[in-house]
């Protein structure tokens, strides 16, 4: 079961999800103790590698690597050569120079962690590639719903919000289906892709959703610094038709629904401000259980073992499919 | 003096394949027949049931020079059309600069001269700069021999300029070619909406974006009276539009499909795989279907590859670095073997007609045939054996194609232009006698 990367979602397997929030309910454990730090990871470095910026993954990371005693280096993607015209290959080849044990990457680009991963003895954790996958946050999200669903199985979870640009819409939703969790995805028509698995079903009437009876309503954050065109005419109008007002709100209690977020949360967009004190919301035992996900990660992954030519092209060849037969 | 003994002639009329020996003479074909006797101090090769066919013309390559030479040039470039079975090409004008003037075109003519053992052809801009405002310099180019127009790897946007440019360069015989894409509809990124384009969290290039300008370009063919030419076809309403306009018959419109978009898919591109990532993007598997029953039926004039070469370092990058194009002179008629004619999908002649003598035609160049008394300008080809796309094999400087390393069936063995045998592969040699 050993693994060197976690890039995606999509590619594990169900022992090993079931194995990792496990994993995840053992640290979590070490949270009540007076000294939180283990030896697991004593001597090993761990090298964060952002280039988006990003609070909250950037320092659950950093707090889940240092609590395994990992040494913990920050590759400052802002004042490095990268800005001078670096490429990102170059980068990898001064990386994987460095020896680090792990690097934790996002990046805007879809597939780069994948790409460094080819690349690099080191084990690479995808924190988000574009709008491809984020494998931590979804591991987050299981493990907060399983924490009040222990059998999760044939409950529903209502994602809302803006899919077409979310790859913590992506890894969620694959993560809860594969734990046996019916997936629906709210929002406006312009952000729902008609493409998406048909395993999910697509609303864009938020009261045809509610009727479908979801156990938990995770809303996305409206990524406005993504929207380089129009999605939708305003905030105003999406907060009416797609936010969780204060009238839904008093809905969603009544029916004693859970809430969640990935954070950071735009308040009068996607929820109202009363959400954030709403009994049932989330929103913070997500950003706990962050840390305990990413320990139980970085516990579980298995730097080095064999590692491709260090020459760009056969690199890219070997990942390369064969051509099949039309 | 050359006997191919034992020969297939393929002809763009027939799907049947006529057998016999050809004597070359001086650069002509002097006899076909059976059984032909030996003349005096002719070399001689069994040609063994090989098909002889007039060689390709590919009539959408980018051969990077100038601007580009790290990722290929006019010499490599010809010699990967060569490589492959192909004795002319016609260059796109996307290079740095663009060839949107006399001197640009002659610059490239004169190198081609002397760098280039096969003929090479070049369009010319439609607007300077290929920035789709102000209008090349066109008949400068045309007192040159450009004939075709176009701002390939780019739409003229602004319909208006295409308009007024039909109107001008219309009179002078010339005819346009369109890369077609509304670039606001399909975005930065080379990759269909769809199934892929959600898997892979990249915002999808829809096909109407392609469809739309196709539909634009042959209304303002019809508008203007000119002649305007379908650059790569990827969707079936693509080709569906196409079809319709043909149709009505009161509008000069011809198409070509590439040979990655009769073969592969979205699907394809897999984990990320740039070299599946071109524009016009792969679409789905029910696009390839359609492409090929509009290529069967004569939607598609003809079959060009758009050889776009880029650098290993290039393609190496992530998919959204990486660039669109994909190679195809070294690979393209092997491939149309091995995929169509070997399983039965297509005969020898759709080849001749759609990849040797159309593209020709299109040009306004004699058409080579295996007749006696026309020049010689042929390609043998060894149905039985295989040819496998290993770097060293491929003579363009790039090898971004999914076809590296691959074995494919089919082997281009013997190509012949005029007096000059451009390539004879190893094999061909021993069933050769003096």
């Amino acid at each position: 079961m050993a693994r060197k990367d976690l890039l995606d979602i999509a590619s594990l397997h169900r022992e090993e999800i079931e194995f990792l929030l496990d994993q995840s309910t053992s640290f979590k454990k070490l949270f009540t103790h007076s000294v939180k730090k283990i030896p697991a990871l004593e001597g090993k470095s761990v090298l964060m590698l952002f280039y988006e910026a990003s609070t909250r993954t950037h320092s659950s990371f950093e707090v889940a690597a240092k609590r395994l005693s990992a040494e913990v280096t920050n590759f400052d993607v802002a004042h490095s050569s990268i800005t001078k015209g670096e490429s990102v290959r170059e980068t990898i080849e001064t990386l994987q120079a460095m020896r680090t044990d792990y690097i934790v990457v996002r990046h805007s680009h879809p597939g780069l962690p994948g790409m460094i991963a080819r690349q690099t003895t080191a084990s690479v954790i995808n924190a988000g590639d574009g709008a491809h996958e984020h494998p931590t946050q979804a591991l987050l999200d299981a493990f907060t719903i399983k924490e009040k669903f222990p059998d999760p199985r044939g409950k529903r979870v209502l994602i809302i919000g803006d899919i077409l640009h979310s790859r913590v819409a992506r890894s969620t939703s694959t993560l809860l289906q594969k734990l046996g969790i019916e997936v629906a995805y709210l929002g406006p028509g312009s952000l729902v892709p008609k493409y998406a698995p048909e395993s999910i079903r697509r609303f864009t009437d938020y009261e045809a959703a509610m009727a479908w009876a979801p156990d938990v309503v995770y809303l996305l954050r409206v990524q406005m610094e993504r929207q380089d065109v129009q999605f939708f005419p305003s905030v105003r109008e999406y907060h009416r038709v797609y936010g969780i007002t204060t009238a839904r709100l008093a809905e969603i209690r009544d029916r004693g629904l859970y809430i969640m977020h990935p954070g950071p949360v735009n308040r009068g967009v996607e929820l109202c401000d009363a959400v954030m004190d709403y009994e049932r919301s989330l929103i913070t035992n997500q950003v706990e259980n962050g840390i305990s996900i990413r320990m139980a990660v970085l516990d579980w992954l298995t730097p080095g073992g064999e590692f491709p030519k260090q020459e760009a092209y056969t690199a890219r060849q070997q990942a390369s499919s064969t051509v099949i037969m039309p | 003096m050359l006997l191919l003994q034992n020969t297939r002639i393929a002809s763009e009329n027939s799907p049947k394949l006529l057998e016999g020996d050809v004597l070359i003479v001086e650069g002509k074909i002097q006899e076909i027949g059976t059984n032909l006797p030996v003349p005096k101090g002719a070399r001689v090769i069994d040609a063994r049931g090989r098909v002889l066919m007039p060689a390709m013309f590919d009539a959408h390559v980018h051969f990077r020079a100038p601007g580009f030479e790290n990722k290929e040039t006019i010499t490599t470039g010809s010699e990967a059309a060569i490589n492959g079975g192909v004795t002319g090409v016609v260059m796109m004008p996307n290079t740095r600069p663009a060839l949107d003037s006399a001197s640009a075109v002659a610059t490239v003519l004169e190198n081609a001269k002397h760098r280039s053992r096969i003929p090479v052809y070049t369009s010319g801009c439609v607007t300077k700069n290929r920035e789709g405002k102000e209008l090349a310099e066109i008949e400068g180019m045309h007192r040159l021999g450009v004939i075709m127009l176009t701002d390939d790897g780019d739409t003229t946007r602004d319909p208006a300029v295409l308009f007024r440019a039909m109107q001008y360069a219309t009179e002078f015989g010339m005819f346009f070619a369109s890369h077609c894409e509304v670039p606001e509809l399909a975005g930065p990124r080379a990759l269909n909406e769809g199934v892929m384009s959600y898997r892979l969290g990249i915002k999808g290039s829809p096909a109407c974006a392609e469809e739309i300008i196709i539909d634009r370009d042959i209304r303002l063919a019809h508008a203007t009276g000119a002649h305007v030419h379908i650059q790569h076809v990827s969707s079936k309403l693509g080709m569906e539009t196409i079809r319709w306009w043909k149709s009505r018959g009161d509008v000069k419109v011809t198409a070509e499909v590439a040979p990655h978009h009769l073969l592969f898919t979205d699907e394809h591109i897999g984990d990320y795989d740039t070299n599946y990532k071109m524009n016009p993007p792969l679409r789905t598997q029910a696009d390839c279907d359609a492409l090929l029953e509009g290529l069967k039926e004569g939607v598609f004039d003809l079959i060009a590859t758009d050889h776009a070469p880029h650098t290993p370092f290039e393609k190496a990058q992530d998919f959204i670095s990486a660039p669109n194009g994909i190679t195809g002179l070294d690979t393209a008629l092997v491939s149309l073997y091995h995929f169509f004619v070997e399983p039965g999908k297509f005969g020898w002649d759709l080849v001749v007609k759609r990849y040797s003598a159309e593209p020709r035609r299109l040009m306004g160049l004699p058409v080579p045939t295996i007749e006696v008394g026309q020049p010689a300008e042929c390609v043998l080809f060894d149905t039985e054996a295989e040819t496998t796309f290993t770097k060293e094999f491929m003579k363009s400087k790039s090898q971004n194609t999914p076809f590296i390393d691959q074995t494919l069936k089919g082997r281009v063995d013997l190509v012949i232009l005029g007096t000059e045998i451009l390539l004879e592969r190893e094999q061909l040699v021993e069933l050769s006698e003096k």
